[in-house]
């Protein structure tokens, strides 16, 4: 073998073949009790946490104080130690209505992505309800730290709102702006509602006419819209540059395998292979388990039969890391090279696994 | 109700169970009896106590409140009901379910904080059910021999009940020859696209669109997909929504157990 352990192997090859792995949606946090000034925090961080407990593994399950606050190092471990993902995009949530420092902010999740620029895509965000400071924010966020793209969540409430449109006047103001900035990735939250949030903000209509009226900027819709996964697939059937982002729907494969093999056919019959996006939503789930849960899933011969689509290692490869490296002008074979030696790798030893494309002799 | 005795008698178990049968879960499109939500049924003269225990407690306060008053509805339809009395348990906000169900309050009232209208979100849910059930029709059609063409052509004056309860005869347009199916996935269909006034005249096509047009035969194939999608997205919020249940009882459990 020309990895590490035994145990290493199996988290970052695949039949022997290494696949890159991006994740695509993960978060560095703050629920702290000190952090939450309204009790939509707290139900918000605890209806979290039931998503956590809901599809995790009971060993791998965390205690509510680790979840609350997990830090930096930590995540660092979680993500690269033992090479379960090879880079992480962060998807800020900001909730400052319902935490003073905001939940999972950009300036909180910069703490890390300026440390390993490599390692780490940072994103923004905006809300179109803060009209003209909200549009200089976005451009202060573009010249601080050149954002790629935003993670935008309808269903936040702000004063009296309990949400907004991507079709709003407003919010297409916004799109312009980031279509001028050259903020191409458009990451919406449209997924299960988050207790205390208003479910019908979390609906995925908006995408189809946002999708159609800016061709030149992409839209991932994180969580696949479930439980609106019929209206997601039927919009991104007919907008090529709407992509279905798998957090949610990808623990699935750990205790619901048929379910996964399902929901897994219907993205991949609507979709095809080029527009489903692996995620993790750390912390809500460790990429250090799932990613091997996802990887190893199979669909069932009956889905299989009816659907006539395979979850192979062509299509394991675009979905868990080339469609969002092409999205974010991602370079893998570069980034292979810049990884054999950079500080995480050494951190975590795993120059071999950067070692070399083709399969060498045992090293170890 | 043919489970029914006369009407100066107490209702039977058998009859309410069967009223309750026909309220679902809106987000899962299940019946509640068969999803075991229904923990007892009192029968006290005319008076009729429902308690209810939902799985889907995390899930929408709006949607314990449509199955609340479905079940409320139903029983009181009975004639031989004088009123019910339904109890909602282990739910977040059962205080306000409880008190504006049995008190004949509307959502907004028992809810004055509630953002959204329950009958819009009960109307596109309906919608959703709706295209589910019909690839379940559909599909017994297809397995009775009729294809595409002869499919998207039917109207509901070409179904003729049988002798069985058990199927229905299908005619095809012409009349020259009918199929005989399963009469359930035919029947539940029908009742859904009734309740959203889909199919209300004997001549109007059987099956819809998802948006509720007549379907042509070229596009029958992607139309049949989609309702294979509605389904599977049905049955993975209801994946979703046991899972949280599970992990929030063996919460409860081990919380006892300290």
């Amino acid at each position: 073998m020309w990895c590490g352990t035994d145990k290493q192997c199996a988290m970052y090859q695949h039949n022997g073949e290494e696949i890159f792995v991006i994740d695509g949606h993960v978060h560095l946090w703050d629920a702290t009790e000190e952090n939450i000034k309204h009790e939509g925090g707290e139900e918000f961080i605890q209806c979290f946490y039931d998503y956590h407990t809901t599809f995790t593994p009971e060993e791998r399950q965390w205690d509510m104080d680790e979840y609350r606050e997990y830090g930096a190092d930590r995540m660092v471990e979680d993500l690269f130690g033992n090479a379960a993902a090879d880079m992480g995009i962060f998807q800020p949530t900001y909730l400052t209505d319902f935490y003073t420092e905001g939940f999972n902010t950009t300036e909180q999740n910069a703490e890390l992505a300026t440390e390993y620029p490599e390692r780490f895509v940072l994103n923004g965000t905006f809300d179109p309800r803060d009209g003209e400071e909200g549009l200089e924010y976005l451009e202060e966020l573009h010249e601080n730290y050149d954002i790629p793209g935003v993670k935008l969540y309808t269903a936040e409430w702000r004063g009296d709102s309990k949400g907004w449109r991507l079709d709003d006047e407003e919010s297409f103001e916004f799109l312009e702006t980031c279509q001028e900035l050259g903020i191409e990735n458009i990451h919406a939250h449209k997924g299960p509602t988050i207790r205390p949030l208003n479910r019908d903000a979390f609906d995925v209509a908006d995408i189809d006419d946002a999708a159609s009226s800016f061709p030149e900027l992409d839209f991932i819709v994180e969580h696949v819209g479930l439980p609106r996964l019929d209206d997601f697939c039927w919009i991104a059937a007919q907008e090529n540059n709407v992509y279905g982002g798998l957090a949610v729907a990808a623990p699935f494969a750990q205790n619901r395998p048929g379910k996964f093999s399902e929901i897994m056919s219907e993205l991949l019959w609507w979709l095809g292979e080029d527009r489903v996006i692996f995620g993790s939503d750390y912390a809500i789930w460790n990429p250090d388990w799932l990613v091997e849960e996802v990887m190893e899933a199979e669909l069932t011969q009956e889905h299989r039969a009816e659907y006539g689509v395979e979850w192979d290692l062509e299509t394991k490869k675009k979905v868990m890391g080339e469609n969002i490296a092409a999205l974010y002008d991602i370079d893998i074979e570069q980034k292979r090279q810049a990884f054999r030696d950079d500080e995480i790798s050494q951190q975590f030893d795993l120059g071999d696994h950067y070692a070399s494309e083709e399969p060498t002799a045992a090293d170890d | 109700m043919s489970t029914q005795t006369s009407d100066d008698t107490a209702p039977t178990r058998a009859a309410i169970r069967d009223r309750l049968d026909r309220v679902t879960d809106p987000e899962l499109d299940r019946s509640i009896v068969e999803l075991e939500y229904i923990d007892r049924i009192d029968i006290d003269g005319e008076r009729v106590g429902v308690d209810l225990t939902l799985p889907t407690a995390l899930c929408s306060p709006a949607f314990a409140w449509m199955m609340a008053i479905d079940a409320r509805d139903e029983v009181e339809s009975l004639p031989a009901v004088e009123e019910s009395r339904i109890t909602l348990h282990d739910h977040m906000h059962e205080a306000e379910i409880n008190r504006g169900v049995n008190e004949g309050l509307s959502f907004a009232e028992a809810f004055p904080d509630a953002d959204g209208d329950v009958a819009a979100v009960r109307a596109e849910l309906d919608e959703k059910a709706r295209v589910a059930r019909q690839y379940d029709a559909i599909e017994a059609l297809l397995d009775a021999g009729l294809d595409a063409g002869a499919i998207v052509a039917l109207s509901r004056d070409d179904l003729e009940m049988t002798d069985s309860t058990d199927t229905v005869a299908v005619y095809v347009p012409d009349r020259s020859f009918a199929v005989t199916v399963p009469n359930a996935p035919i029947e539940r269909y029908l009742r859904k696209a009734r309740e959203t006034a889909l199919v209300s005249e004997p001549a109007d096509p059987l099956f819809r669109t998802p948006e509720g047009d007549p379907i042509d035969a070229e596009s029958f194939a992607l139309v049949h997909r989609r309702g294979r999608l509605a389904q599977v997205n049905l049955s993975s919020q209801g994946g979703i929504c046991d899972g949280l249940r599970e992990a929030r009882e063996r919460r409860t459990e081990e919380s006892a157990d300290d």
